[in-house]
């Protein structure tokens, strides 16, 4: 048969049924040469041998499982021909007649209609063409309306053919979200995710909008460098990135963010090294921030009907608002915890002496508790959440076009973790509705979804979270990008929503649970030992799963750049300080700083921190000092002038002692 | 069924109306229960010493052949008209050569004839004459109409005589494919050729230093009766000296029996072949017998189970058997 390019191309098999095994509209079967270059996973096309409606069928299928076997009925004839003896098998003068036959899975019907079973005929190895037309890509890879984005290069038989998965299945609206599996230690799913979003940014099309990623960095140092580059990339890797048109280069613009240590000296991240401070902010959320969120931190225990109306009642008339009562002392303001703090103590006083059990319809008991479990947010977030109120956050309103957002939670306890899950999707999605965020498009990635939305346990607020996106966040632009080591257990619900699945290496008891009941033994092997850089992909467009190879990322190995940038030990105040402002201002010197800050308590000295990396003014030096409270001038202390002793008593005065 | 047979049966139809087509494909005729031939004696006359008897093959085992050579035939009543069958028959024969100890077939295409075999004399002139002009060729399978002939004549009007006349017509066929294929190969390869049975029907053939034939029937023993015991008493890895045969109007060729297999406790035929090679300088006897014994020797693994005549048929015969039976 001749090839597109006139070549004559050879068939590698012959389409082959039987009464026991027939052929159906959806899996047929072939044998090929024994030294055919065929193996799970390849595609391959079959062409009739005769006309269906004026048209040969064509026939594409991806093999899911292969059998060899002989002419031989029984092992024993095997043994007996070679009178017991392995070794005398080798010089036996024939080979056996043996097989090699595959069952095919179907990918594509040409014409579609009608829809018979796949005739006899011969069979082709896929080239590029036959790809992009078995697993449809045709349909969105068109010139003027190409959605597609590569997520890596089919390998079969001599053909490398580039996959694309379609950007409106990808990042909606028609379908959206991502799972990524595989067991931990092998760098698949990290790596998936950031090769995934390197093509994002390079390949989706303008005409669809901005897009961003905020990643939740969970473990380790595994997102702390896509800023850097890699140390070296293999000229396979290179090739599969000139192949798939994305430069091999690390992410031009990342803004890493993570909470302060308990001792707000220094950022609770491995990204501590002094060279990466430039993109490195503080993560700090006051009150205000906090309070739409309480029902994160607090348990089920805690909110009961009556808790959760006081907590209501403070978020909506206390907070943030000019709250007056005729029982209370003065006009309050609250802004931060210690003005909270400072709200409860005056109304539990107020209601301690008028001796009343309750104080606008909250009994005394309900307010203690809520007062106890909302004051000590502070301490059980330290670092992220401030008692004076003031906020470092997110560039809400500005995020930026193909920039990657890394929120750094590895080290934080899992409170914390779970108010910062909360409260950034809740924005991210709030914003998105309001179409104020700055971009069109965001990609959350979660990884250990095991961990944040497992199929049991409780409802958590996170888990609730997470399921709305995977829900309605595609008609919003807000995609999920998940990923864990054990699909079985991440929510139904989330699963199900996630148009695009990836499988790197899996567990062999993880593929042996039902939710890979329909995968073939032959496919569940193979993923079984899939090799670095390898992916099994599941697409809406794709009829049948597809295996792929991807590049390892352009960028820094978190266990690389944990090396060439180790993590600072905790600074003290002073160098911290420095540290800081230096950024701002690369002429500070920590002497300085130390001179400045000398006098003054180590909360002042960091809220003038913060104060000024808000303001990034011009005068970094003259605003920092600004904000120190004035000292009077110190004086020295003289003795008073004493005054004149009175004339003492004559010695024989009986009445002077 | 096959398709080439529901084709001529399809033929026929057109040719002759209503006819009563046979049952289903059922068993060929070949299968069926045949007269058989007698058993007989034959005194060789012995090439290689003075009388018949067991030698050891000296030496191990060795690999050699270049190819295998075999031919199928099969053969049904397609329709009976006034009595009278007309006989469908595929023949084909095939050598399939090793290469890398793996067995593919030898040239282009195997060697595959279809066709009708009727009695001219029997059926209407208007059906001969039609069946000619058909895909198929057809053969005169004799016969001469009973009206006044003699005695001989009526017999041969008999249809199991129709029969056995148009079988021996197919296996004259089959044996002229085969012929044709080895005739080919001693022409243009050096390697021995292994064929399954005789070689004396061909002269070319017979006389050709590549060619071996592997005869596994032995309704005719070549060993005179007081040697018998000396036949049947071969044990493994040994053979009879060599003796020439001659059949008439057949090519002159050496043969000598082999035992394949320990038949201890089996029929004395059992595990035993009878090699056919061309003649060659008396003193050149032993060394070639002794060769090729051990050429046939190393031939008895892979064993050719489930075929149940196992004990003696190598593994590239069954393998061209099982390819034959695929595309006929």
């Amino acid at each position: 048969m001749n090839g597109r390019d006139g070549v004559v191309v050879s068939p590698i098999g012959r389409v082959v049924a039987t009464e026991r095994r027939p052929n159906t509209p959806h899996e047929f079967h072939f044998w090929t040469a024994l030294d055919a270059t065929v193996g799970i996973g390849t595609i391959v096309r079959v062409v009739g041998a005769h006309p269906v409606g004026g048209q040969l069928p064509t026939v594409y299928g991806v093999v899911v499982e292969g059998y060899s076997y002989t002419d031989l009925q029984s092992p024993l004839h095997d043994v007996l021909g070679h009178d017991g003896s392995p070794a005398r098998a080798a010089f036996a003068a024939t080979e056996r007649t043996e097989i090699r036959l595959y069952t095919a899975a179907v990918l594509r019907h040409v014409p579609e209609e009608p829809l018979q079973p796949v005739p006899m005929g011969e069979v082709f190895l896929a080239d590029d063409a036959d790809v992009a037309c078995a697993l449809r890509m045709d349909a969105y890879l068109r010139d003027g309306s190409n959605t597609g984005i590569p997520v890596g290069v089919y390998h079969a038989g001599g053909t490398d053919a580039p996959i694309y998965v379609d950007a409106d299945f990808l990042l909606g609206p028609e379908a959206a979200h991502v799972t990524v599996t595989g067991v931990s230690g092998l760098a698949t799913k990290t790596s998936a995710v950031e090769w995934l979003l390197a093509s994002i940014f390079t390949h989706f099309p303008a005409s669809k909008g901005t897009v961003a990623a905020v990643c939740f960095n969970v473990k380790g140092p595994d997102l702390c460098f896509l800023d850097q580059p890699a140390t070296e990339l293999s000229e396979s890797d290179l090739a599969l990135y000139a192949q798939l048109g994305v430069p091999p280069r690390p992410f031009a613009r990342v803004q890493y963010f993570a909470p302060y240590t308990a001792r707000g000296f220094a950022l609770n991240t491995l990204r501590t090294h002094e060279a990466l401070a430039h993109n490195t902010m503080p993560l700090v959320w006051g009150l205000q921030d906090v309070m739409e969120f309480a029902d994160v931190l607090l348990t089920r225990e805690d909110i009961d009907a009556k808790a959760d109306a006081l907590i209501d009642f403070i978020r909506e008339d206390v907070v943030g608002h000019r709250f007056t009562d005729d029982r209370l002392p003065r006009t309050y303001e609250v802004q931060s915890f210690s003005d909270l703090n400072a709200w409860f103590a005056d109304v539990l006083r107020t209601m301690e002496q008028s001796n009343v059990e309750s104080w606008r319809t909250h009994h005394i008991a309900t307010i203690r508790k809520i007062r106890n479990r909302l004051s000590n947010i502070a301490q059980r977030c330290a670092g992220l959440v401030t008692n004076d109120g003031i906020s470092r956050d997110l560039p809400w309103g500005s995020f930026a076009d193909r920039t990657v957002y890394v929120i750094d939670v590895a080290n934080l306890e899992e409170d914390a973790q779970d108010l910062i899950f909360a409260r950034v999707v809740s924005t991210l999605r709030k914003r998105l509705e309001q179409r104020d965020l700055g971009v069109d498009h965001v990609i959350v990635f979660v990884d250990e979804l095991n961990k944040y939305a497992p199929g049991d346990g409780p409802d958590t607020y996170v888990r609730k979270m997470l399921l709305d996106v995977a829900e309605r966040g595609r008609y919003l632009g807000l995609v999920l990008f998940g990923a864990q080591q054990f699909r079985s257990q991440v929510h139904r619900r989330l699963i199900g929503n996630a148009g695009t699945s990836l499988f790197g290496r899996m567990d062999g008891d993880e593929l042996a649970t039902p939710g890979y009941a329909v995968l073939s033994p032959a496919i569940k092997t193979k993923l079984a030992t899939l090799e670095k850089g390898q992916l099994m992909v599941r697409h809406p467009h794709f009829t049948q799963p597809v295996f792929v190879r991807f590049p390892r990322p352009a960028v820094l190995s978190g266990r690389e750049g944990a090396e060439r940038f180790p993590r600072s030990a905790e600074p003290s105040l002073e160098v911290a300080v420095t540290r800081s402002l230096r950024v701002l201002d690369p002429s500070i010197t920590l002497e300085w700083v130390k001179q400045v800050t000398g006098i003054y308590e180590p909360h002042e000295i960091l809220r003038a921190r913060t104060q000024t990396e808000l303001a990034r003014p011009n005068d970094v030096r003259a605003f920092f000092k600004s904000q120190f409270r004035a000292v009077v001038p110190g004086r020295t202390v003289t003795r008073p002038p004493v005054p004149p002793a009175l004339r003492s008593a004559p010695v024989d005065d009986p009445y002077g002692t | 069924m096959d398709a080439s047979l529901r084709g001529a049966q399809r033929l026929l139809g057109e040719w002759i109306p209503h006819p009563r087509a046979a049952d289903g494909p059922g068993p060929t005729l070949e299968t069926l229960p045949a007269a058989l031939e007698s058993p007989r004696l034959v005194t060789p006359r012995a090439v290689e010493g003075p009388s018949l008897r067991a030698r050891r093959v000296p030496g191990d085992p060795r690999s050699t052949f270049g190819g295998f050579l075999d031919g199928t035939q099969a053969s049904r009543i397609v329709t009976y008209h006034d009595g009278v069958p007309i006989v469908f028959a595929t023949v084909a024969a095939v050598i399939r050569v090793r290469r890398d100890r793996r067995l593919a077939t030898y040239g282009q295409l195997p060697e595959i004839e279809r066709c009708l075999y009727v009695p001219r004399a029997l059926v209407p002139a208007r059906l001969w004459e039609a069946a000619t002009t058909g895909d198929y060729r057809v053969v005169d399978t004799g016969g001469e109409r009973g009206e006044g002939g003699v005695e001989e004549a009526a017999d041969s009007r008999h249809p199991s005589a129709l029969i056995e006349r148009a079988l021996q017509l197919v296996r004259g066929c089959r044996e002229r494919l085969e012929h044709t294929l080895a005739e080919r190969w001693c022409a243009t390869e050096r390697a021995p050729l292994y064929i399954d049975g005789g070689l004396t029907g061909s002269p070319r053939v017979a006389t050709a230093a590549c060619s071996v034939g592997v005869v596994k029937r032995h309704r005719t023993l070549y060993v005179a009766a007081d040697l018998m015991p000396v036949l049947t008493g071969l044990r493994p890895g040994e053979r009879t000296t060599a003796f020439r045969i001659a059949p008439a109007r057949r090519t002159a060729v050496t043969s000598w029996y082999l035992r394949l297999r320990d038949a201890r406790g089996r029929d004395p035929t059992w595990g035993l072949v009878r090699i056919e090679v061309a003649e060659s300088a008396p003193h050149d006897v032993t060394e070639r017998a002794d060769d090729v014994s051990r050429w046939v020797l190393a031939e008895t693994a892979p064993l050719a189970l489930p075929d149940p005549r196992w004990d003696t048929m190598a593994y590239g015969i069954r393998d061209c058997e099982e390819f034959l039976r695929a595309i006929t």
